[in-house]
């Protein structure tokens, strides 16, 4: 069966892991529980009638302090970069991430998903930012881990373009 | 390379083994499992079968080998049964080594920390958000306010620019009005405009040597249009410039109402009494189109007097170019007193929303009044005692002609 490794990168708090556990077990936990290290999940999914087994791989979130580790991102075939919508500061986290997975790894396929959809009236993130990442090629999915909004599409999305 | 005894290289090992759970997996070039041991099941990775597929028997591998560097190592990595393990890779002649390394206590000591902090500097993020928020608000308050208040400048400006505008028509209004009279009989009034400024606008002059005319008009309406209105119509009836006979109060209002249609003069209409005085017989003919009856208060000033209505009927001037007017004549026998008057002298509301009636005007206009006094002051303060203060509703305008 074919296997592909896919890395969730962005800043600390954005949702990572409950997007993962929202798409893996179909949870959401309002409890904020920072990740240290990486996470390893694995889930299958269907591209047409093939079956693709991805492995998960939830990445501690950057801070000022500590960059995101970037041989965690070795043999991956594809990532999410993940922003929270409520902090705009993490699109910027998100952009640079990009930036050095690309620098180091070289241009896999990703995703950006903007988090907590459902966080409407604190909405923080501009839509010109975002239009212009759109304009400059980036898949760009709003996603709610809370309601499970784009978060089923936005894997399957990402697995399509790895299998493409 | 440094040299450790072997009492102490034993004692690390021991050391590292027995407190990390240390287990291993060797994997050959074709990425099949060679061989694997140590504290396995503490890692969740028991069962692992030799010769298999790596990354098949554990997903966490998937993508790393062969690996483009070594040794390798990865922290922190969440293990199948839940553990957290430091994962070392190692390359030799056999294949590559991954040795785990147990960190769970560790990692949940810094997970403790780096919860804390984060839970922080969220806190603080969330801060900076709401001030910057607050202050946007602040801002657009402070410049809604300012608006505000050049709005609030611009109507004040504005207001007073039409305070000045009706106090300029009040007084053209006033200048119009004709002066009060002695001989051969008394003629006096008494013309407060409301705040607003009402269409009321009176008049009297001779005709002849023998006919005096005086009347009363009403435009409906407030403001400066209303006034503009009574103040033509007053000059026409002044300066006698309607083609008709104004010994004749019909004939007077007829021609008037064909001259000022509601449809030619802003939609605005009015009432008007007129009427006729016949100094040698003291024979009055008056005409109404729509406007209260004028009183005759007959006996002297001294008892209380006999009021009767002096009316005629008569639609509104200005509806309808049709209309007909009547007259009616009457004889003013000494010692009497006709009030012509418009509705601002008795459509006067209380502070409780009732209203003044007709009947207690006839009272106040009957009543007895000491020499020193004028009736019509008792009925200016009357109606400002009734409304509960100076200032009126309605223009009041009242005319006392005495016989």
């Amino acid at each position: 069966m074919l296997q592909k490794k896919v890395c969730v990168l962005g800043a600390f708090g954005v949702g990572k892991t409950t997007l993962v556990r929202r798409f893996v077990e179909s949870i959401f936990s309002e409890a904020y529980l920072t990740t240290v290290g990486v996470k390893i999940d694995k889930k299958t999914v269907r591209v047409g009638s093939e079956p693709v087994t991805l492995v998960l791989w939830d990445i501690a979130g950057e801070d000022a302090e500590r960059s995101v580790r970037m041989n965690y991102v070795r043999g991956a075939s594809g990532y999410f970069l993940v922003a929270d919508g409520t902090r705009a500061e993490t699109l910027d986290v998100a952009s640079s991430i990009q930036g050095r997975v690309t620098a180091e790894v070289g241009g896999l396929p990703f995703l950006l998903l903007i988090n907590k959809s459902d966080l409407q009236e604190s909405w923080d993130i501009a839509a010109g930012p975002v239009e212009s990442l759109e304009r400059s090629g980036w898949g760009v999915v709003r996603t709610s881990a809370k309601t499970g909004e784009g978060v089923e599409e936005a894997f399957h999305e990402l697995t399509r373009r790895m299998v493409s | 390379m440094l040299h450790l005894p072997t009492r102490i290289s034993d004692w690390l090992l021991l050391l590292v083994t027995t407190q990390r759970s240390v287990a291993y997996l060797l994997i050959d070039q074709r990425q099949a499992l060679a061989m694997s041991g140590g504290d396995l099941e503490r890692h969740g990775l028991s069962g692992l079968l030799d010769g298999q597929q790596a990354t098949e028997q554990w997903p966490f591998l998937e993508g790393l080998l062969p690996l483009s560097e070594a040794p390798f190592l990865l922290q922190s990595v969440g293990m199948p049964s839940g553990s957290v393990a430091d994962v070392h890779f190692l390359v030799d002649e056999a294949g590559t080594w991954v040795v785990l390394l147990d960190v769970t206590s560790d990692h949940d000591e810094a997970r403790i920390v780096q919860q804390k902090a984060y839970d922080m500097t969220l806190l603080s993020q969330r801060e900076a958000r709401l001030m910057r928020k607050l202050e946007a608000a602040h801002a657009d308050l402070t410049v809604a306010h300012r608006e505000l208040a050049e709005s609030r400048d611009a109507l004040v400006q504005s207001h007073r620019r039409l305070e000045r505008e009706l106090r300029d028509a009040e007084r053209y209004v006033r200048a119009i009005l004709p002066p009060p009279m002695t001989a051969p009989f008394d003629v006096d009034w008494r013309f407060v405009p409301s705040t607003e400024l009402g269409g009321d606008s009176f008049g009297y002059h001779w005709i002849d040597a023998e006919h005096f005319a005086l009347f009363v008009l009403d435009v409906c309406g407030h403001g400066v249009g209303a006034a503009l209105l009574s103040v033509a119509v007053t000059n026409v009836l002044r300066s006698g410039g309607l083609q008709t006979d104004y010994h004749r109060p019909e004939d007077v209002l007829g021609s008037l109402n064909r001259a000022y249609q509601m449809d030619d003069h802003d939609g605005m209409y009015f009432t008007i009494w007129y009427g006729v005085y016949h100094h040698p017989t003291r024979r009055l003919r008056h005409a109404s189109a729509g406007h209260p009856p004028a009183i005759l208060v007959k006996g002297p000033r001294e008892t209380r007097g006999e009021a009767v209505r002096l009316s005629s009927p008569g639609m509104l001037l200005g509806v309808l170019p049709s209309t007909r007017y009547e007259s009616e004549e009457c004889t003013l026998d000494a010692p009497a007193r006709l009030f012509l008057f418009s509705d601002g002298v008795y459509e006067v509301h209380r502070p409780d929303d009732t209203m003044m009636e007709f009947s207690e005007l006839e009272s106040v206009l009957t009543a007895p009044v000491s020499a020193d006094r004028s009736e019509l002051d008792e009925v200016l303060h009357f109606a400002q005692h009734t409304r509960g203060g100076p200032l009126l509703e309605d223009d009041f305008s009242i005319v006392r002609m005495t016989i």
